[in-house]
Formats: C-alpha cells, sequence, structure tokens
C-alpha cells in the first residue's frame, strides 16, 4: 500500500461535510429513545441503595400484581455467568461475567446503582410506582468506596472468592487488590540515586465521566418465533449482540442488533447496561420494551465511569538532561468488579520518553463503585497527570526550557517501548520542533490581571488494531454501498465514503456507507481505541479492491481484452491502456449491462494492522485567581501526528472535542461519593461539564507522518489528545503561581489550598 | 390541579412608581428585566445578579418571584435584593401586605409564606444618590452554576466622601440570605480606603455560617466572602464615587 | 385528571391530551411525535430540549405542558423551510459544528434565538447564547465559527 503515497489523494484528506449532519441538524437522526414501535412498554429499573449488601430476598408479588404492570425480572431471570466466562473482544477478549453483574445484580449488590430488578409497564408512572411496590430486603455489610479504604488493613473484602495476581510469592498483599502488573528494565531505583537531579509527585484523581449527552438508552421487540430485535445506542452492535445474547442465554442467531444513532460514547456504550434487561421483559411481555436511563442514573450507579486513581512517579537525570529512570506507582479503582487492566496505561505513561531504566507497578482495587469502564484513552490522562508534572519538575530542576528537556529525551522510531521493543513509527521529534518554532509557544504571555503560566505536556496512545469489516456492493448504475460492521463514532461514515470514492475513483456522492446491524455486517470490534478510521479504511479499501478486480473481469469481456490488459481510472475501464484509442467502458455503463449477471460483492476485512502510535503536545496558558483558586484556561494549542488526515475537519473536532473533556476533567468534573459510596451530586448541574464559556478556543496543528503498512499512513486519532491536557494545565498553573496542584479535578478549593500550603511551608 | 399565574397584568408588569422607585411583577422573567433599560440604568447590578440564574434558557423562565420563594440560601437575585433593602407584595384571602425581604425567607426552601397567599410584586425603593449595588458570586464554571458563596452589597456615599450606608448580604453561607451587620456597622461612617474595606470584607467572612457540602468545604466558603465582599465593596465604591451611574 | 392543550407548533395549530405532571417535552416527543427535541438531562442543565416560546428560548424540560396553552412554540422540526436550512443549520454543517448530533437541535435553537435579536454576534456573545447548550463532542469551537457564519451569511442578505 506504499503507492498510495505518490498517488495524489482526490477524496482523502478534503475538508467534506459530514454526510449525515443533514438529519443531525434538522432533528431527523433516530436514536433509540426516538424510536416508536406499535405497543411499546416502558421499561425501569429498581437499584440497589446500598454500597454493598447480601440481597437476601426480592419479592415482586405486589409489582406483578398492579395495573399496567406487563412484567417484572430480577436476577433469577437471567442465567448464571462464571468469573471468566470469556467472550471476544479485541485482542484479549472480554469476561462475560463483569457484564453479566454490571446488567442485574445477583447474590449481592457490590454498588449504589447497581440493578437489582426491573418492571416493564405502560408508562412511566405505572413503571415508577412498580418499582416502589417491588421489596428487597438487604443485609447491609460495610462499603469500601474509595482506593484508601479498600485498601485499608483489615477492610472488608468485596470478592473474597477473587485470587490477585501478579505479586512476588511471599509478599504481602492488601485487601481488594484485582491484581499488579509490574515492568521493569534495568535498575530504576539505583539510576535514581545516581541521578544529577530528581523529581517526584504524587496524585489523586477523583472519579470523572464520560459525560455522553444522550442518555442510555435501547428498544427491544420478541417476536411469537423467538426471535429478539434490539435497537440500540453502542459503540458496537457486534458487541452489543455477543454480550447481550450471552447474559439472555440466547444464540446469536436468534438476535439482532440493530444500532441507531450514537449520541456520545466516549468508551462509556461497549459495555452493555439496559440491553439484555429490555430483551428479557420484551420476551416476557410479548410487547416491545424502550429503556431510557436518566441522568441522575447514569451518575449514580447507572453507567461505568473512568477509573479514579492514586499515581505517584520519580523521574531523574543527568545534568545533560538524558532521562536516568522513570518510576512510576499506579493505582486504579476498578470499581466493584475486579480486572480494569493498568498495562496500557502505565506503558502510555512513559512511552514519549527515553529512560535508562523504568520501573513501573499497577494494580486494580476493587471498591464499592460502579464497575469503571473505558474512557477516552482510559487511564492516559489520570497517569499523564503526575508523569508529565514530574517530567516538567525535572526540567525546572534541571534548568531546561520544557521543549528541549523533552526533545532531549523524545522517543523516536526504533527506540525502546516502556515494554523493551522497539518503537514502530512515532513523529514525536517532528512534533516538538513544531512547537518550539510555534507562536503558542514562542509568544510572550500577555500580562492579566492574576498571575499567568504557560503549561506543556506531551501525550501518547496506541492506536490499537483490532478487526474491522466492509462489504461493498455496485449498483445498476455504478453508484457503490459499503456497509460496515462498526457503528459512525466520529463522522465514519464520511471518512469511509471519502476512502470508497478515493478507492473507486468515484465522488463522494456516487458512494453510500451504511452501519450495518448484526444480521446484514460481517463482525467487527467496537469503535474503540482509537481504531475505526484506520481499521475500517482498510476494510474498506480492501471491499474496493476485491470488487474493482471482479469488475474488471467483467469489463474484460465487455471489451473482448485480456483481463490484464484493463485499467481502470475514475469511473472508466479501458483495454490496452494507451489514452483515447482504446476501447472503454464507463463503471456505470458495464453496471447497466452486467447487473443481472450477478451481483458484485467486494469483501474487506482488516486485521492486526500496525499499531497507529498516537502522539501529541499541547500548550496551555492559564491565569490563576490567587484569592480565588479559579484557573482560567486563556489558550490553548493542540498538536498532534495523525498519519494523514482523512478530512482535517474531522480531525480537529477530535482533538478539540478531546481538549475540552480533558480540561472539564482537569477542572471542574468529579463524581462525590460518600463513605457509603452514594453519590452527592447525581446531576448535570453539580458534575460540571465545561459549556462554551469556561473553554477557550482550540487551536490545532495537524502534523502528518505516515505509518508503513497502514492505508493511507493513518494513526489513531480519537484518544490521545485527551491524554496530555491536565498535565499542561497543571504545568501551566505550576508556572503561574509555583505550587503544584496534586488533586484532579484541580477545583478552585484545591489549587488555593495548594497555594496556601506554600505560603505556610515556604521551600 | 396547577394554576398558571404568568397571565396576570400586575405580576408581569415593571413599573416606575410614583417615589421613582420601580414595581416589578413577581412572574417577570429575567430576560425580560434585562431588556428595560431604564430599570438597568437604576440597578445594574440587580440585572447582573438575575442574569446569573441559571442558563439563557432558566433566564426566560425564571422571575424575581421565583428566586424568592423557592427559599434557597444561594438565590442569586435575593441577597442583592435585600441590601438595597427591596419590599415584596403579598397577596393572599385576607387581602394584601408588604414585608422587608429580608422576613420572608426563613429557612432552605421555606419561605414566611401561608399557603392562602401569593407573592405578587417586587418593590424597589428610589436609587439615592451616590450610591450602587453589584452582587458577586464564585462559581467553578462561568455560568450554569450554583454560588459556593456570594455577596450582595449596597452603599451609598455622603457628601464628604464617607460611607453613609452600606449593607452586606451573603448567599450559600447560611440556612437563609445572611446580613453581615457588623461588616456594615465597621465602614459606616468611615473614608473606604481599600485597608477598610477588606476589613469589614474579613469581618463579613466571620459572620457568615457556612456548612460543607459536595460543592464545598466551610472554610473555602467563608474566605470566598471575604474576597467577593471586598471585591463588591471595591466596584460599589468606585460606582458611586463617579455619582452611582454605570461606570 | 388529563386536559387538552391547544398550542401552536411551528406555525401549525396542534392539541394532544396531557397530565399535569407532563413536560413540554413530553409533549413535544411522546404526544406530537416531535422527537427533534432531546432529553439529556430533565433539570434544565444540558440544553437538549431547547424550544422557541414566543421567540425566547426555553428547556421543554423545565416546562409544564399545561403552560404550552396558547403558546407559540418552534422546535427543530420547525427551523428549516422544508429542506431549505436555515442558515445556522447549513453552517453548522459546512464547519463541522455537529458531530454526534444529539446536542445540536438545542444548538440550532438557541443560536436562532441569538441571531433575532444580535444580527452581529461577537464570538463571546455567541458563547454566551450557547452556555446553555452542554456538547461534548466538539469543544464547541466549530460551533462557534458556524453560528458566526451564519450570521455573516444572514447579513449578506443571501436567504432574502
Amino acid at each position: 500500500m506504499s503507492d498510495q503515497a505518490v498517488i495524489p489523494l482526490r477524496v482523502v484528506g478534503q475538508r467534506l461535510p459530514r454526510v449525515d449532519a443533514g438529519e443531525r441538524v434538522t432533528g431527523r437522526a433516530i436514536y433509540p429513545a426516538d424510536l416508536v414501535r406499535p405497543g411499546t412498554l416502558v421499561g425501569s429499573i429498581k437499584r440497589s441503595p446500598h454500597g454493598h449488601a447480601v440481597i437476601k430476598s426480592v419479592d415482586t408479588t405486589k409489582a406483578l400484581a398492579l395495573k399496567g404492570v406487563k412484567a417484572v425480572v430480577t436476577g433469577a431471570d437471567f442465567p448464571e455467568i462464571v468469573p471468566g466466562t470469556i467472550i471476544p473482544f479485541g485482542e484479549t477478549g472480554a469476561d462475560l461475567w463483569v457484564s453479566a453483574l454490571i446488567v442485574m445484580a445477583r447474590g449481592k449488590v457490590l454498588w449504589v446503582g447497581q440493578p437489582v430488578a426491573a418492571v416493564a409497564a405502560v408508562d412511566e408512572h405505572v413503571a415508577a410506582e412498580a418499582l416502589s411496590l417491588i421489596e428487597i430486603t438487604y443485609d447491609v455489610l460495610p462499603a469500601v468506596a474509595s482506593i484508601e479504604a479498600a485498601m485499608a488493613k483489615g477492610a472488608c473484602v468485596l470478592h473474597p472468592q477473587h485470587t490477585t495476581k501478579g505479586f512476588e510469592p511471599g509478599a504481602a498483599i492488601p485487601p481488594n487488590i484485582g491484581s499488579r502488573t509490574l515492568l521493569e528494565r534495568g535498575d530504576a531505583e539505583l539510576a535514581l540515586t545516581q541521578s544529577a537531579a530528581t523529581a517526584s509527585i504524587a496524585v489523586k484523581v477523583y472519579t470523572g465521566h464520560q459525560g455522553y449527552i444522550e442518555p442510555h438508552a435501547c428498544v427491544a421487540e420478541a417476536d411469537p418465533q423467538g426471535n429478539v430485535t434490539l435497537w440500540a445506542s453502542s459503540q458496537g452492535a457486534h458487541q452489543t449482540e455477543i454480550q447481550t445474547a450471552g447474559i439472555l442465554g440466547l444464540p446469536q442467531s436468534k438476535l439482532k442488533v440493530v444500532p441507531l444513532e450514537l449520541g456520545g460514547g466516549f468508551g462509556g456504550k461497549i459495555t452493555v447496561h439496559l440491553e439484555p434487561v429490555a430483551a428479557r421483559l420484551a420476551q416476557i411481555s410479548g410487547r416491545p420494551v424502550k429503556m431510557v436511563m436518566s441522568r441522575a442514573e447514569i451518575l449514580a450507579g447507572g453507567s461505568g465511569p473512568p477509573a479514579a486513581a492514586q499515581v505517584s512517579v520519580e523521574v531523574g537525570a543527568e545534568a545533560d538532561g538524558r532521562l536516568k529512570a522513570i518510576a512510576g506507582r499506579y493505582v486504579f479503582d476498578t470499581g466493584g468488579i475486579p480486572g480494569t487492566p493498568t498495562t496500557l496505561l502505565m506503558q502510555a505513561s512513559a512511552a514519549c520518553y527515553q529512560t535508562e531504566t523504568l520501573r513501573l507497578e499497577g494494580m486494580d482495587v476493587v471498591t464499592s463503585k460502579p464497575r469503571t469502564e473505558a474512557y477516552r484513552g482510559p487511564g492516559g490522562i489520570q497517569a499523564a497527570f503526575a508523569v508529565e508534572q514530574a517530567m516538567d519538575e525535572l526540567a525546572i530542576k534541571l534548568g531546561m526550557d520544557a521543549v528541549a528537556f523533552r526533545q532531549r529525551n523524545a522517543a523516536v522510531t526504533g527506540s525502546l517501548m516502556p515494554a523493551g521493543t522497539p518503537f514502530p513509527s512515532i513523529g514525536l521529534t517532528t512534533i516538538l520542533e513544531r512547537v518550539a518554532a510555534h507562536a503558542s509557544w514562542r509568544d510572550p504571555l500577555p500580562p492579566g490581571k492574576h498571575p499567568r503560566g504557560r503549561g506543556l505536556a506531551l501525550g501518547y496512545w496506541r492506536g490499537t488494531s483490532m478487526t474491522s469489516a466492509a462489504q461493498l456492493t455496485v449498483a445498476g448504475d455504478g453508484r457503490v454501498m459499503v456497509t460496515m460492521g462498526t457503528v459512525d463514532i466520529s463522522g465514519t461514515r464520511t471518512t469511509m465514503a471519502q476512502v470508497a470514492a478515493e478507492e473507486m475513483g468515484l465522488s463522494i456522492d456516487d458512494v453510500h456507507v451504511a452501519t450495518g446491524d448484526t444480521k446484514s455486517s460481517a463482525y467487527s470490534d467496537a469503535a474503540a481505541g482509537s481504531r475505526v478510521g484506520r481499521t475500517m479504511a482498510a476494510a474498506v479499501v480492501d471491499a474496493c479492491r476485491d470488487a474493482l478486480g471482479q469488475l474488471k473481469g467483467r469489463a474484460a469481456e465487455r471489451l473482448q481484452a485480456p483481463e490484464v490488459d484493463v485499467t481502470y481510472d475514475r469511473g472508466v475501464f479501458r483495454a490496452g491502456g494507451n489514452g483515447g484509442t482504446a476501447a472503454s467502458i464507463t463503471l456505470g455503463e458495464l453496471m447497466r449491462q452486467t447487473l443481472t449477471d450477478g451481483a458484485i460483492i467486494g469483501r474487506g476485512v482488516s486485521t492486526k494492522l500496525p499499531f497507529g502510535v498516537e502522539v501529541g503536545a499541547h500548550v496551555v496558558d492559564v491565569e490563576v485567581d490567587p484569592e480565588t483558586g479559579q484557573v482560567t484556561v486563556l489558550r490553548y494549542t493542540a498538536f498532534q501526528d495523525v498519519g494523514r488526515a482523512l478530512n482535517p475537519t474531522a480531525v480537529e473536532g477530535q482533538m478539540q472535542g478531546s481538549v475540552v473533556q480533558g480540561l472539564g476533567w482537569a477542572l471542574t468534573e468529579a463524581i462525590d461519593y460518600d463513605a457509603d459510596g452514594k453519590v452527592r451530586n447525581a446531576s448535570l448541574l453539580d458534575f460540571r461539564l465545561p459549556t462554551a464559556l469556561d473553554v477557550p478556543p482550540i487551536d490545532c496543528v495537524i502534523i502528518e507522518t505516515p505509518v508503513p503498512g497502514v492505508p493511507y499512513g493513518l494513526r489513531g486519532v480519537g484518544e490521545m489528545p485527551i491524554v496530555p491536557v491536565a498535565g499542561a494545565v497543571a504545568n501551566a498553573v505550576r508556572r503561574a503561581i509555583g505550587v503544584r496542584v496534586t488533586n484532579m479535578p484541580m477545583t478552585p478549593e484545591r489549587v488555593l489550598a495548594a497555594l496556601k500550603n506554600k505560603a505556610g511551608n515556604p521551600a | 390541579m396547577i394554576v398558571d399565574l404568568k397571565h396576570i397584568g400586575e405580576m408581569c408588569s415593571v413599573v416606575r412608581t410614583p417615589d421613582k422607585g420601580w414595581r416589578i411583577g413577581a412572574a417577570v422573567s429575567v430576560r425580560q428585566l434585562g431588556a428595560n433599560g431604564d430599570l438597568a440604568r437604576d440597578y445594574p447590578g440587580l440585572i447582573e445578579a438575575a442574569q446569573l440564574i441559571g442558563s439563557l434558557q432558566v433566564q426566560s423562565r425564571a422571575t424575581l418571584g421565583g428566586n424568592l420563594c423557592n427559599g434557597a440560601p444561594s438565590a442569586d437575585a435575593v441577597p442583592l435584593m435585600m441590601s438595597i433593602e427591596a419590599r415584596v407584595e403579598i397577596a393572599g384571602t385576607r387581602g394584601r401586605r408588604m414585608v422587608n425581604i429580608e422576613s420572608l425567607p426563613v429557612a432552605p426552601g421555606k419561605v414566611a409564606l401561608t399557603p392562602d397567599e401569593l407573592l405578587v410584586a417586587v418593590l424597589l425603593p428610589p436609587r439615592p444618590a451616590r450610591s450602587a449595588a453589584r452582587y458577586l458570586r464564585f462559581t467553578p464554571r462561568r455560568e450554569m452554576d450554583i454560588a459556593i458563596a456570594g455577596s450582595g452589597v449596597a452603599v451609598r456615599l455622603g457628601a464628604a466622601g464617607e460611607i453613609a450606608h452600606a449593607r452586606i448580604t451573603l448567599a450559600s453561607v447560611a440556612p437563609v440570605p445572611l446580613r453581615a451587620t457588623k461588616a456594615e456597622a465597621r465602614l459606616i461612617g468611615e473614608r473606604p480606603t481599600a485597608a477598610l474595606l477588606a476589613e469589614a470584607a474579613r469581618i463579613a467572612a466571620g459572620e457568615a455560617k457556612p456548612i460543607s457540602d459536595t460543592r464545598a468545604s466551610a472554610d473555602y466558603r467563608r474566605e470566598l466572602v471575604a474576597v467577593l465582599t471586598r471585591r463588591a465593596l471595591d466596584a460599589c465604591v468606585a460606582e458611586a464615587g463617579v455619582g452611582g451611574s454605570k461606570p | 385528571m388529563k386536559t387538552v392543550v391547544q398550542c401552536e407548533v411551528n406555525g401549525e395549530p396542534r392539541e394532544a391530551l396531557v397530565d399535569p405532571r407532563d413536560t413540554l417535552l413530553q409533549l413535544l416527543r411522546d404526544r406530537l411525535g416531535l422527537t427533534g427535541t432531546k432529553e439529556g438531562c430533565s433539570n434544565g442543565n444540558c440544553g437538549s430540549c431547547t424550544v422557541l416560546m414566543a421567540g425566547a428560548p426555553v428547556c421543554a424540560c423545565l416546562v409544564l405542558a399545561g403552560e404550552a396553552e396558547g403558546a407559540h412554540i418552534t422546535t427543530i422540526e420547525g427551523v428549516a423551510d422544508g429542506n431549505d436550512l436555515h442558515p445556522v443549520q447549513a453552517a453548522l454543517i459546512q464547519h463541522g459544528g455537529t458531530q454526534c448530533g444529539f446536542c445540536t437541535p438545542g444548538i440550532v435553537l438557541s443560536a436562532v434565538a441569538l441571531l433575532a435579536e444580535t444580527p452581529q454576534p461577537t464570538s463571546g456573545q455567541i458563547r454566551h447564547a450557547i452556555a446553555g447548550n452542554i456538547c461534548r463532542c466538539t469543544g464547541y469551537d466549530k460551533i462557534v465559527t458556524a453560528i458566526a457564519a451564519a450570521a455573516a451569511e444572514m447579513q449578506a442578505g443571501a436567504r432574502q
């Protein structure tokens, strides 16, 4: 596919508007909550009020007897799924046990808001009354609603049957540890003692949230022959099918998942929440069932937030700035079910730097909180909040410019990754050159009313592979339709239409891209891990080339020429290839003449694509009110290597959206759990997503260093740009007021506390 | 049964009173208030405070009457109304009565209205010469947020430039909007130096009775009171000093 | 007890039977089938359900259905003239101002209300006008650009 680099592109790389924008700006796009099926019931969930309790009994008699109630379900209505029930998902598979417990508690409740029962009724008023009539008795157990509480000596153990892995034999293992990972290269401890300068920091990150504006919703319907249709808003129709079928004990042949529009996911709509419940209620009632979560449910246990974390990092360097050691300890809050991996985020946090030695230790801790789920570069922003501050502090101690320090240590193609293998193509040095020369870094900070500072942080994300499938068919007029096995998450229909148009030599208006349901598309992994653009593009390229091969055969027949002599360019097949004199036929004419000879079906499957390493650097200017602690973000510039921008507008949209999400968590967003695991701020008033007034324009600098072996050289785009945000802001705050804020979000109260702490303990 | 009060004429109008004050119907929306240029010239601080309530969407619906009767200690329009000594007119089955706004809130979510009563209008006194009133609040977000603390200040300067009259009412630091009377007393008769205003603001912080909750700690709220009160006093003194028109 | 509400939605007379507890949002979505108005928080904190009542933006989740009696309401379905888009809609498409699309109807209505009163808004005024509309995808940048472009377009009179 290296030939792609030399042929000028016509459609790929253009700033084309989204092909599905018209229905969005007119309110015609259909999300599950908008779907109306005849006779639809309202489904609603009874949730645990306790952070940790044994379910002694559930009595649904009174609820079932209420007029207008058509079905009631509890854990007993689902087959038991044991830990270690691995289902296909990405590179590692996933444990269906986790999804099953998120969908419905069994035996005991592990967090406030975990589902315990559900009803389907004729309207929301009846459903609410029915929920109040379900009688549940609990044996309340001690909750451990924070990392500290869960790891404390003598803490109540949430999963007594769980075996903690990853510790050395004989090690003292704190309670409630899911597992431990250690990544070690050289003797970091020794290297730190030999360093000319060291810097260390310990940070605490509170639980955030993905904050998608569309609440979780689905509609399920079961026919008399046992076929279930599920209309879902999900990051992966096929993942929703696998999980739902598994949790229901239903053959996948009996379940069709239809992806409707996705009103934001950001990692939080991969695991199923409502879908199996809606399906079971539909099976029992024989009626369509719609379920829509309220915002309060979403924030208080109904969804899986990203992990709280405690990260401590120490870094050391020679006097010339060369890094000798990175030592980090990453403790992540997995919520009520063990198994949140720390390996990738540990590696990501150190990946931008070449270092002589390395010691990264990671643990996930089970707490009485909702099971955490993915959020845009999972764990990345939390880890980088620590590592990027440590690096910045080290640069200050060395008296080096923050960019120059990074340039001194930047990972390059072939240098060692944290795991010890050589880096594939990485464009970090180019990015740093651009930063160093850019106005956002070079312009003097304009003076303000309050102290100001400029911060820099780097970010890395892997840009995973996983598999994608596409099929391409050609209509009787030569126009093409691509059906994808993934949903549209960030303009996928548009970018894939660009790819298909490019490959087929057509205009984007000649291409229709559909997100297939699970019975009309082939298995594709979820839209997650910065992979859809890359891997679906590879699948679409494959499908186009497959179809073109078939079409060439037909054209050869029509043109009465050997197939090897037939060429194709921009909608025209030519025999002989010698310009205007040769016989030719247009794609449209060819299809008009041969459609009824049989369909053209191009098959595209991409798998095990080289990683699309994503790196970037963010520069931010802030002003800090030293009396209130309020941080105002004045200017923000994001630099990122995307390999090639399929559609620069879409790329910028990903970067800008990521940055603002990162600013939200960095400054104002946190779910506030009390000691019993109850949420004290389950609304969008007190869970403070940034508004348009809270953020400046986000300037984007797109850099294109193609990845070999990937169509168009594409890298991942969507996750990396959230990773550096909190670190960059913290570094800017440090430069403004001379103190490090170690708790995130860096709320005004915390910033002020840090300032006072400094005043009380002069360095 | 639900009765919509927003179609009663006197509750939906803003009129100048004969004494050059204002009568604002309890159901006049913040959006409508902001459109009244004369009112905005007299009491720019009231308009500003009211425009802190919720979003523009909320301000299409929010009213001074609602902000008062909701009984929230964080109500953004209330401290300033108290500091300018506004009164409210209440209609009930036993007739009408006028009360000082200060006596209306009794507890979070509770006001001194009986079940047969209705708040009809807010009455603003005429704006005195060389006076100003401003409300400052603190929220983590710029808008769409609830005051962690707020301070509504009204100041009138005397002929010699001394502070002739001062009122300070605090938001979100007590079960109801709270007058900082000791701070007020410290100001009266004094020349408004920066040191004096800062001292009064610190006294106000001492008078606050905040709680710790999900939004902030009591200590932080108290600190904010000092900062906001000082800044509001600074602004008012500056504004009153140039004759009382909006700077 | 349910009552009949009569109102004008997008210039057309409509009536529906509503429960006293129903909101305008439920009236629009569930009774009138106007599902372009979205429900994101049910508390007036996200702006997804923004509609215009007498030209003023309101959160339909904070208005009781009964209050719609006699009201003139504009929803997202009434912004375009058939498929002839309002400049705000066209600009959002052109400038990448819509991603997942869930907040978009509310943004459109806030912007339409802004431009009706302030034909030449500054970017600060635009940000203020949409501060009650939370968007989680775009970071707002391209929305602000789009609304400014729509204002310029309308000023140029291209629509007349």
